[in-house]
Order: structure tokens, then C-alpha cells, then sequence
């Protein structure tokens, strides 16, 4: 099983042939042009999982009818769910200190350093920043 | 108590998910591990409190959260180093250290507490930052039920690749937690995470399921099983967990 969402991220990409920008997870600006890294309504669920991770009411309100509007009633209630779960098990693998697997850090290795990941201070922390 | 309920809001909740929180909610009342249901729930509400520390915010704010010195603004219930481990878990959890655990466990935390307060803290944030995401107030508590901590150790836990030990997929097999890993001789690291308090996997794993994907879903990228496809959900996951800084 592997819960790093960059990876599935990419490796979603690699089933339907798409090449999606991995930088816009970590990116400051989420509002530009290309801000969805090519997913699918990306700008829009970006905006929402940063409001509701920041806790902004306004920001929040705005993005819930954003998704709601363009996307469906649905695909809110099921951002949300997937959004408040990474809050949770991120805090899991932190306050244990598991380590990346070594599999895992093989795949990633090549985007990591690239969009900023291992900039984080775990990273230097678990040593394997690369 | 109240049950939690999304019933008469403009947008969905889908059943399992509502089932998976009201399980998950009554839980957090019951009697635990090694947490008696009173100080499950106070580590539930300690954990509400934390963004509220003047403490936490400086040290959130500080280049290095070891600079500041200082007492937490606590509700009272728990004592002072499991209360540290709340809030840092809640408001830092990307600047967390192994010198930072080592410190609690020398300061007389007890690992198995400390493990068993992980997995309140995530079922809370689980449960609240999906509440507070949909605009909703916080659901109240459960009530705290009366019973002894089982106490369970898993006997072949160890510490082997996390700070906290950890019951291994092979060493959890002919065990009494056989059923822990579903069987599988190799799982990730995050799903071992909390295996030195087999329930807390038990628990929190079944909101995984539901509030994000079963294992055998999260790499069939032929089928989509919820309304947002597999590279929607990952792109929301993978921004909050750049915004919490965690590298797993």
C-alpha cells in the first residue's frame, strides 16, 4: 500500500497518459494559469484543501461553492473527506517518525528535491533528503 | 449522545462515510488500550484546545520551536508532557524530532500512552477538520464510558524503523493481532505506525477506508470509487500534506 500521494499522483498520470505538475501541491501560488498542475478542476480543489487546512471561514465558504458549483454537491463532501483524513494520517507518520520505505524513496527521488519536498524539515530529519 | 448526523445539508455525505464516523466517534468514549474513556476524551478536547496556545503560536512562528520556552494554555486534565505531545502533534507536526519523543519518553511518558494519544488525536482531526470544512460546528464529544485499560502490548513489538515500536506484518502473524494487517506480509510503514497499540490501527484505518479508499482501490486507476478521481483525490491529499510539511 502506499499512501504518498505524489507518487499516486504521478502514477495516475502514467495510466491515462497525462504529465501533471507535481510543483503546484507545494507551490505558493494557486490561483495563476496552469495552477491546477492539470488536473481536472485542480485550481478549484488546491484552493479548498489549502482553506481548509489554513481554517480560513472566508476562503473555505468561497471554495466549497466553487467545488460545489462546478463540480457537484458529491465531489465536495468526498474533498473534503479525503482532505481531513491526509490532515489526520500526515500526523500519524510525523508523531511516529516511521521512515519513507526505501522503495518509495527510489520512485520519488527524481521530483522531490525538484518541488521542494525535501526542503521540509522531516526530510533532514529521517535523512533522506537527497 | 449526539450522533453525528449530515442528514438536511445541501451536499451529500455518503453513508459509509457518516457510518465510519459515528463508529469511530463512539470509540473515542470508550475505555482504550491504555487510556482510560475519560482521558481519551480529554486528549479529544486538549487537542480542539491546542490551536489556541499562546505557546504553540510562538513556536509555530519561531525559526526552531525548541527557542521557546514556556507553558501551554491546557484545559487542566492531562498532565503537562502528554499535553506537549497534543499540541505539538496539532499545531507542528512537520517539525517533530526523534530528540523531541525521546525527550517525552525520559520525562516519564509512557510509549504505549504516547501511541494510543496518536490515534486520538488523528481519529479528532480526522473527524473535525472534515466538519469545519464543510462549514459545520464541531460535533460534541461523546461521552466518557467507565471500564480498565486491556493494556495490551503486542509481545513481539519492537522498535525497528519508527521512533515508537512497532509489531512488524510477520511478527503479527500465529499473534492474537493476526488479523491486524489482513493477512498481508508486507504493509506500509504508516499502516505499522500504531501497531504497538493494535486498536488504534484498527480504528483509525477503518476511517481511512472510507474518508479516502480501501487498500485494494488506492492503485486501480481503471475504476473511480468515488466523485472525485484518483488524480483529484491525490492532488488534495498531496496539498495538505505539503502544507503540513510531511514527507511520508
Amino acid at each position: 500500500m502506499n499512501y504518498q500521494p505524489w507518487a499516486l499522483l504521478r502514477a495516475s498520470g502514467h495510466n491515462d497518459g497525462s504529465e501533471y505538475d507535481l510543483s503546484v501541491m507545494t507551490g505558493a501560488d494557486i490561483s495563476g494559469e496552469g495552477a491546477g498542475g492539470g488536473v481536472a478542476n485542480g485550481a478549484l480543489l488546491l484552493r479548498f484543501a489549502t482553506a481548509a487546512w489554513a481554517g480560513d471561514a472566508g476562503d473555505l465558504a468561497a471554495a466549497r461553492t466553487e467545488i460545489a458549483e462546478t463540480m457537484g454537491a458529491a465531489a465536495l463532501t468526498d474533498t473534503a473527506a479525503v482532505v481531513a483524513l491526509f490532515d489526520a494520517i500526515d500526523r500519524v507518520a510525523d508523531a511516529t517518525g516511521i521512515p519513507l520505505e526505501d522503495q518509495k524513496a527510489a520512485i520519488t527521488a527524481d521530483f522531490r528535491s525538484t518541488i521542494g519536498i525535501d526542503d521540509f524539515a522531516a526530510a533532514d530529519e529521517k535523512g533522506y533528503s537527497t | 449522545m449526539t450522533e453525528i448526523n449530515y442528514q438536511g445539508l445541501p451536499w451529500p455525505v455518503r453513508d459509509d462515510v457518516t457510518a465510519a464516523q459515528r463508529r469511530a466517534w463512539e470509540r473515542l468514549g470508550r475505555v482504550g488500550t491504555w487510556l482510560t474513556g475519560a482521558e481519551r476524551i480529554a486528549v479529544a478536547a486538549e487537542t480542539r484546545h491546542a490551536p489556541n496556545c499562546t505557546l504553540c503560536q510562538q513556536r509555530k512562528d519561531a525559526l526552531s520551536p525548541n527557542s521557546v520556552n514556556g507553558r501551554h494554555d491546557q484545559l487542566g486534565a492531562l498532565p503537562e508532557l502528554e499535553v506537549e505531545q497534543i499540541h505539538r502533534i496539532h499545531t507542528d507536526p512537520g517539525r517533530l524530532s526523534r530528540a523531541w519523543y525521546r525527550d517525552l519518553c525520559d520525562g516519564g511518558v509512557a510509549e504505549e500512552r504516547y501511541v494510543e494519544i496518536v490515534g486520538v488525536i488523528a481519529t479528532a482531526v480526522a473527524i473535525d477538520t472534515f466538519t469545519k470544512g464543510l462549514g459545520l460546528d464541531l460535533w460534541p464529544l461523546p461521552e466518557a464510558q467507565e471500564g480498565m485499560p486491556s493494556r495490551h502490548r503486542p509481545a513481539a513489538a519492537e522498535q525497528q524503523m519508527a521512533w515508537v515500536s512497532t509489531l512488524s506484518p510477520q511478527d503479527a502473524m500465529g499473534s492474537v493481532d493476526e488479523d491486524l494487517y489482513g493477512g498481508r506480509p508486507t504493509v506500509g510503514n504508516v499502516v505499522q505506525a500504531m501497531s504497538l497499540v493494535p486498536a488504534e490501527v484498527r480504528n483509525f484505518f477503518d476511517l481511512v477506508t472510507h474518508q479516502y479508499l480501501p487498500p485494494a482501490a488506492m492503485m486501480d486507476f481503471a475504476t473511480e470509487y468515488r466523485a472525485i478521481s484518483h488524480a483529484q483525490i491525490e492532488l488534495a491529499a498531496g496539498r495538505v500534506s505539503a502544507l503540513n510539511q510531511c514527507v511520508y
